[in-house]
């Protein structure tokens, strides 16, 4: 029985990354581009995002449809013309921390991730810099960074290129939970 | 023996842990994803949007709605025949006459709900409607089509040598018309529409017309790119003053037009026998015949403002 004991424990602490897994349902994730005509400027509360400490995953995904702007017609465009919501509902990024930082106690850590962006049904792998602050023992991350249209084969048509940066920056905002 | 069986038993159930933290990696992996998975899962019944680009297609509104502060200009026009008795090379096959001629605004009470004005040369014809979209099409299906309901009061203010506009009332108009329509796909999306003009005094007024007319409408786009796309609209009135009538013959209204998006614009360019814009007119008063050649070219834009605030940076 002892033995088993034994077994047990070494089991758990060899599965004890499960311990590390931090979850967020509303992460916040914002969208700009500064254009001639008008400016677009997008907001979502509805990313979801999965960071594990213990082994440096991490991921994050936004519905594409619940992106809000303040001009109703620039939102249909987003979803109808550009991003194409119905057939590529979310946006997500996939991959991994380069470096752990140590998470035990408060401060800010910049990190960066590497992985794989998916928008409009395009991947990309890319280098995304980001910060990781330890508040109270809680974990949030935010990270900013641009995507390039083209990358994407999100085409803009020539008769309203003006009304279109050629690069969003992009903004994200995660307030973990850990996982139960 | 029970010792070293246990020992084996140890040792080997060790060897299983250190493949299992060597796969670790790819597991946790795993388990992000599936986690991801079931936190992104898409909501359920999410509002589908953009069944039409405008709140018009050719002779019929659609089920959108202008949504809250914004503006809606329109410019509808309908040239003369193309072919037939009017048409024709002495007329530039048409392009020297116009039809009708109107101009309307719809402005955004709500997301929800439009007041709208316009004004016709046909009738000299002013109205003031309401449009509210009472109904939106889900994702899921849990409802699956999109339903607006639309009310009409015009007045027809022009100056006549009769007596019959000595009762004031009689130059009023009403209508009451539901919109139910279906996006099948980003490409294809379908309406149906029962309206119900009522004219006090019946128009056209000829003997044995009637005050009320019911008729359908049934209308459709199909995309064949993000930006432009082909509409198709028909309205039929049920009326038998209308089937037997021999002189004045009336026919359906029939239009077919390309429907091109540049961002704040969409314009349509299109053939219909209906010489009338408003639907006061055409319901009620088509005696233009596709198969007489006559029909014409017509367009409408669509202009889109927005009174909403500009945005201060988050």
């Amino acid at each position: 029985m002892k033995y088993i004991g034994v077994i047990l424990l070494v089991w758990f602490a060899t599965n004890r990354s499960g311990q590390d897994i931090y979850i967020c349902k509303n992460a916040v994730v914002t969208l700009y581009s500064k254009a001639p005509i008008e400016d677009i400027d997008a907001r979502s509360d509805r990313g979801t995002s999965v960071l594990n400490t213990a082994t440096g995953d991490v991921a994050f995904s936004v519905p594409i449809g619940s992106f809000k702007f303040d001009n109703a017609l620039m939102q249909e465009h987003f979803n109808e013309n550009y991003m194409e919501s119905d057939k590529y509902p979310q946006a997500s990024f996939k991959g991994r921390l380069t470096s752990k930082p140590d998470l035990s106690k408060d401060g800010s850590y910049p990190i960066t991730a590497a992985g794989i962006f998916e928008a409009h049904g395009v991947k990309k792998s890319c280098t995304i810099p980001g910060v990781i602050t330890i508040t109270n023992g809680v974990v949030s991350l935010s990270s900013e960074f641009m995507v390039a249209c083209k990358d994407h084969k999100i085409d803009i048509p020539k008769l309203v290129f003006q009304n279109i940066a050629e690069t969003i920056k992009i903004k994200v905002t995660a307030a973990y939970a850990p996982y139960k | 023996m029970k010792r070293s069986l246990l020992i084996i038993a140890l040792l080997s159930t060790a060897g299983f842990i250190k493949a299992q933290t060597k796969t670790d990696s790819t597991t946790t992996i795993n388990s992000t994803d599936s986690l991801m998975k079931t936190l992104s899962a898409p909501q359920k019944g999410e509002p589908v949007i953009a069944t039409f680009k405008a709140t018009r297609l050719i002779l019929s509104q659609t089920t959108e709605t202008v949504k809250k502060k914004e503006l809606n200009f329109l410019v509808i026009h309908r040239f003369g025949d193309i072919g037939g008795a009017a048409g024709g090379g002495k007329t530039l096959w048409g392009l020297d006459n116009s039809s009708d001629i109107y101009i309307g605004f719809e402005y955004g009470l709500t997301d929800n709900l439009n007041i709208d004005f316009g004004r016709s040369k046909s009738e000299q014809l002013i109205e003031f409607g309401l449009k509210y979209n009472i109904l939106h099409q889900k994702t899921d299906n849990s409802v699956p089509v999109a339903v607006t309901l639309i009310g009409k009061t015009a007045l027809k203010p022009y100056h006549v040598n009769t007596n019959v506009y000595d009762f004031y009332s009689n130059r009023f108009n009403y209508l009451a018309q539901a919109v139910i329509a279906r996006k099948f796909s980003s490409v294809l999306s379908l309406q149906v529409s029962p309206i119900f003009v009522r004219t006090n005094l019946p128009y056209p007024f000829l003997a044995g017309n009637t005050h009320n007319v019911f008729a359908l409408s049934a209308a459709g786009r199909l995309k064949f790119s993000k930006r432009m796309g082909i509409v198709l609209d028909y309205v039929h009135p049920f009326s038998n003053f209308r089937d037997n009538s021999v002189n004045p013959k009336f026919y359906d209204g029939l239009g077919v037009g390309i429907e091109i998006e540049t961002g704040g614009h969409v314009f349509t360019i299109n053939f219909t026998n209906a010489e009338a814009i408003s639907e006061f007119n055409y319901v009620t008063n088509t005696q233009s015949s596709w198969s007489k050649g006559q029909f014409r070219l017509g367009f409408t834009i669509s202009r889109i403002f927005d009174f909403n605030k500009k945005h201060k940076s988050n």
